[in-house]
């Protein structure tokens, strides 16, 4: 068993290579598979992924790489038939995260795209209801998953705190 | 906030004081992690039956609004909902440290940290969660408390309503549930 | 028709209404025990009542609060016609179908209330709790019509009576047994217990019809409920177990029969309207009829009978 999953993973490695223009390889765990490519040929990437049997899109999320200025996205791909999880990340500009929509590729990811455009704010273009909340009702702040958002301050600033009082009549120890 | 004026409770009032603790009816909305500890006490080990409590289903039969555990602010809109729809006298009891002072949660953006600036609470329950122990014995402080005519949160609504309202607006904006589902 | 008969069945209700709320009560403790727990009061379906009579209300309009009110004065009037022993309210006014005509006046008032509200659950569970009346009502109809048929009166304290010459024996369910369990089956439908209460469904349509009455139209609605029951159970305690000759005798029987209802609904599913209905008109509606056809071809049960 594991015989034949190595060698499909070898394989797939050498189908990517032969295709798209990929650095290195990750195997974080046993059948898993990561790998970095650029924006301009995700896309296509995914279309061909889909066809090799890639039949399901398991997560679509984003990642903040705030010293470098980046957004990650990665999309994690299932193979049913040998089980191998593929971890497609691809890295967008900050100040201007734009990408394609992959509806017609994978229905589903609908609502993933809903939600990091919510959380990140990453743009999708053809995707149409993207611009609808999904979690977050009247959010008029900027998205909170980004690493320059202060959660406490927000928090702070807009629901208020309970006073308490810090001078007790006998402190611990006794008197 | 406690009413100032004092105004005694005639016949009438504590005849339904008197009716009206020995048979409370819960609201069968369950807000938060807390609810976890309902089932345990509504069923055989933590009778919850005795106290002449039991669920109801919809908002206008029930006296009680449970609000256990912490209360998101899209929660927050449809509890406030609901509770408008509740009929008078009502009460509200809260469950765990979230609604005292945002518990773990006090640093989300997305979580209210005091609840009694938002909805006019008649008791408090600490714990996270409290235990079916805990909710017994807060349930008896209530029954007391109705019994002599202390539990007079929907009072304090109507009558504060300018203070709950800007509140509300302040932290949630507008009561109003815009969703896809509604619209 | 002095004013005493006025009297006396103002008198009768409100002991019906007290019978009947504390066999709720000592029932509902009963429930408690078959689930291994220990249950209210026994007198807390009258604080049940009493705090919802006293909470402010909501109103949706006229029909809304004409509807509750319709409902509960039918039922009360109803209930001024059921006979217990010798005693009679109103002498020579309990036939059967007064009883069930003036029954479906507390329903249609549920319904027209429910309308008036506006509340899509309400339309859903009035409508159920319709279609249930229709199929309820078949089966035992044609058991009624065949003891009218067999003792040739149709007051039902006449029939309680006959029942009551011979001794235990003379019972109807012993008499014409086929009939008595369609009976009982019917009680169940009648009583809107499981496993024929999907019209009142909690978590699947918001308690039905009563979703949206509170404080004093939910404290009449359970006054409704409470008397409706009242006369269901008495019916099938004049009709199959010979009514009472005295008061403690009736009493007995009552309990032992609303008990027995109620354990059956505490260990039953619900069925959904469709099957309750299809469940009906199948063994139910065929053993009626074959009730019918012995008793009207071969007599057996009254006239060949000890």
């Amino acid at each position: 068993m594991t015989n034949s999953t190595s060698n499909s993973i070898e394989n797939l490695k050498d189908l990517l290579t032969k295709h798209y223009d990929i650095k290195e390889f990750e195997e974080p765990i046993a059948l898993q598979l990561a790998f970095n490519i650029d924006k301009e040929s995700a896309l296509d990437a995914l279309a061909f992924l889909k066809s090799q049997g890639f039949g399901q899109l398991s997560l679509l999320t984003c990642i903040d790489w705030i010293e470098s200025g980046q957004f990650q996205l990665v999309y994690i791909l299932m193979n049913w038939d040998n089980g191998i999880h593929l971890q497609l990340r691809t890295f967008l500009d900050r100040d201007k995260p734009v990408f394609k929509t992959i509806q017609h590729i994978y229905p589903g990811v609908k609502y993933y795209e809903r939600d990091v455009h919510e959380f990140f704010g990453v743009e999708f273009e053809g995707n149409e209801e993207s611009y609808q909340h999904l979690f977050l009702e009247m959010w008029t702040a900027d998205p909170p998953m980004r690493k320059d958002f202060d959660p406490v301050k927000y928090s702070d600033d807009k629901y208020s705190m309970r006073e308490y009082t810090t001078e007790f009549p006998t402190k611990i120890g006794g008197k | 906030m406690a009413i100032d004026d004092k105004v005694g409770r005639d016949a009438w009032e504590k005849l339904g004081d008197f009716f009206r603790a020995r048979s409370i009816w819960m609201m069968w909305y369950c807000t938060g992690c807390g609810a976890i500890e309902m089932p345990p006490t509504m069923t055989s080990r933590f009778d919850m039956e005795r106290l002449g409590m039991g669920p109801m289903a919809t908002p206008r039969q029930a006296d009680v609004l449970l609000i256990t555990g912490y209360l998101s602010t899209k929660t927050l809109r449809r509890v406030i909902y609901s509770y408008e729809q509740m009929q008078d006298p009502k009460y509200i009891v809260a469950f765990g440290s979230c609604a005292i002072n945002g518990g773990i949660y006090f640093d989300s953006y997305a979580t209210i940290n005091k609840l009694d600036d938002y909805l006019p609470v008649d008791l408090y329950i600490a714990g996270c969660m409290p235990r079916p122990e805990a909710i017994m014995n807060a349930f008896n402080t209530l029954q007391q408390s109705i019994r002599k005519g202390e539990a007079d949160g929907w009072k304090r609504y109507k009558k504060n309503s300018e203070f709950y309202k800007e509140n509300q607006r302040k932290a949630i904006g507008e009561v109003f549930v815009h969703d896809e589902f509604h619209e | 028709m002095t004013l005493m008969n006025f009297f006396n069945a103002l008198i009768f209700v409100l002991f019906a209404f007290f019978m009947q709320t504390s066999i709720t009560g000592v029932n509902r403790k009963i429930m408690a025990r078959l689930q291994k727990r220990r249950g209210p009061r026994w007198y807390q379906q009258f604080l049940d009542i009493f705090k919802a009579l006293s909470k402010s209300s909501i109103s949706h309009g006229w029909v809304f609060q004409f509807g509750v009110v319709m409902a509960v004065g039918g039922i009360m009037a109803t209930v001024m016609f059921i006979p217990i022993g010798d005693f009679r309210a109103f002498p020579g006014t309990d036939n059967i179908f007064i009883i069930s005509y003036l029954l479906a006046v507390g329903m249609l008032g549920m319904a027209m209330s429910a309308a008036g509200s506006g509340n899509p659950w309400a339309s859903i569970g009035v409508g159920r709790a319709l279609t249930n009346m229709l199929a309820y009502d078949m089966p035992f109809m044609v058991v009624v019509v065949t003891m009218i048929f067999a003792f040739k009166t149709s007051s039902v304290g006449e029939i309680a009576e006959i029942q009551r010459n011979i001794g235990v024996l003379g019972w109807n369910i012993f008499r014409l047994p086929l009939g008595g369990i369609v009976g009982l089956i019917c009680l169940q439908g009648m009583l809107g217990k499981k496993p024929f209460d999907s019209f009142i469904a909690p978590a699947e349509i918001a308690s039905g019809p009563m979703v949206e009455y509170g404080g004093r139209q939910l404290g009449m609605l359970f006054i409704l409920h409470e008397l409706m029951t009242f006369i269901e159970v008495s019916l099938i305690v004049n009709l199959f177990f010979g009514g009472g000759a005295t008061l403690l005798e009736y009493f007995i029987k009552y309990f032992i029969i609303y008990t027995f209802a109620n354990l059956v609904s505490g260990i039953s599913p619900r069925f959904k309207i469709d099957q309750a209905v299809t469940f009906y008109y199948k063994a139910p509606l065929l053993a009626a009829l074959v009730q019918g056809f012995i008793v009207v071809f071969t007599g057996w049960g009254v006239t060949k009978w000890l």
